[in-house]
Formats: C-alpha cells, sequence, structure tokens
C-alpha cells in the first residue's frame, strides 16, 4: 500500500468516527433528556399532585397562605417524622383548602429538629427552598417521599432531587443558602422547647383571642384544629 | 494549506494532555473520599455536579477514564507514525464527544456547572482541534515532516 493511499484509507476511517461519536452523543443526550432526572437516581413520588395542591397559594418563608391572615398556625416539625406527615397529610389539607385559600389562616412550619442528623440540613434545605417561594412544595413533597425514620435517605441526592421536583428554579442559590439557614433551623428547635414541646408535630396559635402564640394539643383530626381556629379568632 | 509541523502539535499535545492529567487527577481525588472539588470561582457547582449520579459510569469516577484518556494522549504525542495519529484522533474525538454530552448535561440536567469539568472540556477540544489537525496534515506520511504544505 502506497503512502497516499493509507492515507486516503485513514482519512475515510477518520470521518467514519466522526459520523459515529456524533450518533453516540446525539443517542446519549436523547436517552438523558427522556429519563426523569430528577436529583439522578432518586425518583420521586407525588411531584405533579403536591404542586399542583399548593399552586395559587401564597408562600412567604415558610408561611403557606396570605401574611395577613388574622390566626396563624404554627407547625413545629421534624421532615423525618412519620406523624408529621400523617398530620400534614390527614389534618391539614381541609384547613389549606378552606381557611388557608380565603385568607382566614396562615400555616408556618418551624422546624423542630428531634430524629437525627439529617433533619437539621434537611429543615435548612427547606427553609432555602423558602427563600424561593417554594418552601411548602419541599415540605409536602419530602413527606411524600419520606423514608424509614433516621434510616440515612434523607441525602444530598434526595434533598436535591426534592428541591428540583418542589420547583427551586435557582438550585445554585438554594445550595449556597442552605447553609446559612441551619442557624434559623435551630432557632425554631429551641422555640419549640421554650414553648415546653417534646415531640413533634406540636402545634401552637395565635390570633386576635390568644396572648401570642399558645401552644395547643396536637389535633388529631381537621375538626379538632378548626375548633382551636375558631378559639383563636 | 499549510499545517504547523508535527513536531509542533506534539509537543502542544503533550503539554495539554499534561494538563488534562493533571485536572482529571485532582477531580479524581478529591471526589475519592466523597467530597468534591474546590470551585475557585466560589458556589456550588463542583459540589452538585460530583454528587450527581452522572459523576460515575458504572461505579467508577469519570475522571478516573479522564486520566487514562489524556494518558493515552499523552503517549501519542511521543511517536510520530500513523497509529499515534490515527490513535491519537480517536481518544481525542472520544473526549471531546463525552464532554459534549458532560456539559449538556451540566447545563440542562443537573442544573450546575463545574469549573474543572470545563477546564478539562477545553483542554479536550483542543486536543481535538490540534489531533485532527495532526491526522489531516500527516496522515500516511512515514514520519514527521516539518513545516508539510
Amino acid at each position: 500500500m502506497t503512502d497516499g493511499e493509507r492515507r486516503s484509507q485513514l482519512l475515510k476511517l477518520a470521518a467514519g468516527a466522526v459520523f459515529l461519536a456524533v450518533a453516540v452523543v446525539l443517542v446519549l443526550i436523547v436517552v438523558a433528556t427522556s429519563s426523569s432526572g430528577d436529583g439522578g437516581d432518586t425518583k420521586l413520588e407525588g411531584t405533579a399532585a403536591v404542586n399542583k395542591r399548593l399552586a395559587g397559594i401564597p408562600q412567604h418563608g415558610m408561611v403557606l397562605g396570605d401574611p395577613k391572615a388574622p390566626v396563624e398556625v404554627a407547625e413545629f416539625a421534624d421532615l423525618q417524622c412519620p406523624f408529621c406527615k400523617a398530620f400534614t397529610e390527614e389534618v391539614l389539607p381541609p384547613i389549606i383548602e378552606n381557611q388557608v385559600k380565603n385568607g382566614q389562616v396562615k400555616i408556618s412550619f418551624r422546624n423542630f429538629t428531634i430524629i437525627g442528623e439529617q433533619s437539621l440540613p434537611a429543615g435548612a434545605a427547606a427553609l432555602a427552598a423558602g427563600a424561593q417561594g417554594r418552601g411548602w412544595n419541599f415540605v409536602e413533597l419530602f413527606y411524600e417521599n419520606q423514608g424509614t425514620e433516621d434510616s440515612g435517605y434523607a441525602d444530598e441526592e434526595f434533598l436535591e432531587a426534592i428541591a428540583k421536583g418542589a420547583g427551586v428554579s435557582d438550585l445554585a442559590r438554594w445550595h449556597k443558602e442552605r447553609s446559612e439557614f441551619t442557624a434559623e433551623v435551630e432557632e425554631t428547635t429551641a422555640e419549640a422547647q421554650q414553648l415546653g414541646f417534646s415531640g413533634t408535630p406540636s402545634l401552637a396559635i395565635k390570633g386576635p383571642a390568644t396572648d401570642g402564640l399558645e401552644p395547643i394539643d396536637t389535633p388529631s383530626s381537621a375538626g379538632d384544629l378548626e375548633a382551636a381556629i375558631e378559639k383563636a379568632e | 494549506m499549510s499545517y504547523p509541523s508535527e513536531g509542533t502539535l506534539q509537543r502542544a499535545i503533550a503539554f495539554l494532555a499534561a494538563l488534562g492529567v493533571g485536572v482529571a487527577a485532582y477531580i479524581a481525588i478529591s471526589e475519592s473520599g466523597g467530597g468534591s472539588p474546590v470551585c475557585l470561582a466560589g458556589g456550588h457547582g463542583c459540589a452538585t455536579v460530583a454528587k450527581s449520579s452522572y459523576s460515575h459510569v458504572a461505579g467508577v469516577n469519570i475522571a478516573i477514564f479522564g486520566i487514562f484518556g489524556y494518558l493515552v494522549l499523552l503517549g501519542s504525542a511521543f511517536f510520530a507514525n500513523d497509529v499515534a495519529r490515527f490513535g491519537g484522533f480517536v481518544v481525542a474525538l472520544g473526549g471531546f464527544g463525552y464532554s459534549v454530552f458532560l456539559t449538556y448535561i451540566e447545563l440542562f440536567k443537573i442544573e450546575a456547572v463545574c469549573q474543572w469539568c470545563v477546564a478539562s472540556a477545553v483542554l479536550m477540544t483542543i486536543l481535538f482541534l490540534l489531533n485532527a489537525t495532526r491526522l489531516i496534515g500527516y496522515a500516511g506520511t512515514a514520519e514527521a515532516l516539518p513545516g508539510r504544505a
């Protein structure tokens, strides 16, 4: 084979390799785009349902509802706590649907971290989502995908998947601000202890008829919570 | 069309491949203990990318593949024959193609950019162009012909 023939053959092979590389990259991009991809390997449940449920309800930080609502229900909770999940999923929905949506009540989520060491970064992650108006989406989506209590599931990948699923638009900012919210998580945990709480979820209520934020027994039903709201009005 | 001498291309390829080995080794070492590269300009892009599922293929950190690729490119720069020219081109093409894919993933899937990954992508792009120039300019020649027109 002459030098010219060898050159021609090598350049044909190179052109074929370029064609193959372009095809492989395109296939990889199509496959990656069509996968769910919320936070890498973490598959979330309930993303659409949570975001639909909370759509149109004002959120300021971790406060759900009109900030001028006369009654405030403060929920002290740990994101890893299964009872908090049950409370949020079973007791709160009718209150949110009625009193919160009509501007009568606002609900504030306050971290009371008692379960394990992942509770603090998880709580801070929720507050960082709250800074972008997606705090309650983060909390409810976390509960939807809550794992076994303090089993180590609430790692970085899980939190990022929740943030993305919750609709946190500026993930770089969310990452940056998470650590800054750690102090606030510790503050609300101290606040819960000062109110005499020892378990989660614990509730307090503030309204025209209360003397500031007053602890109440944790309601076991929406009816009990409605009654407490009425007393505070 | 005139090309730079093959010796010049080989030296440039060797220099950039050595830089690439350094960048990929830094990424691999910093992630080996569960950590992440430090973003020199601040931000958390490097941590986000490092902790994403795309940072590993079959359980192996992709930076390890990067080190291997850059080492092959470095080795190819020391020989002036068709095996080295074509081998260097194919490895650089693969590295460039995968860099394009990873950059897409960073921008549109992970939504975070790691400076070290960008540095590697830029190096791999230049290496691809240099190796393509070398192959087109000198394929079929028995040895380096400096300044071949």
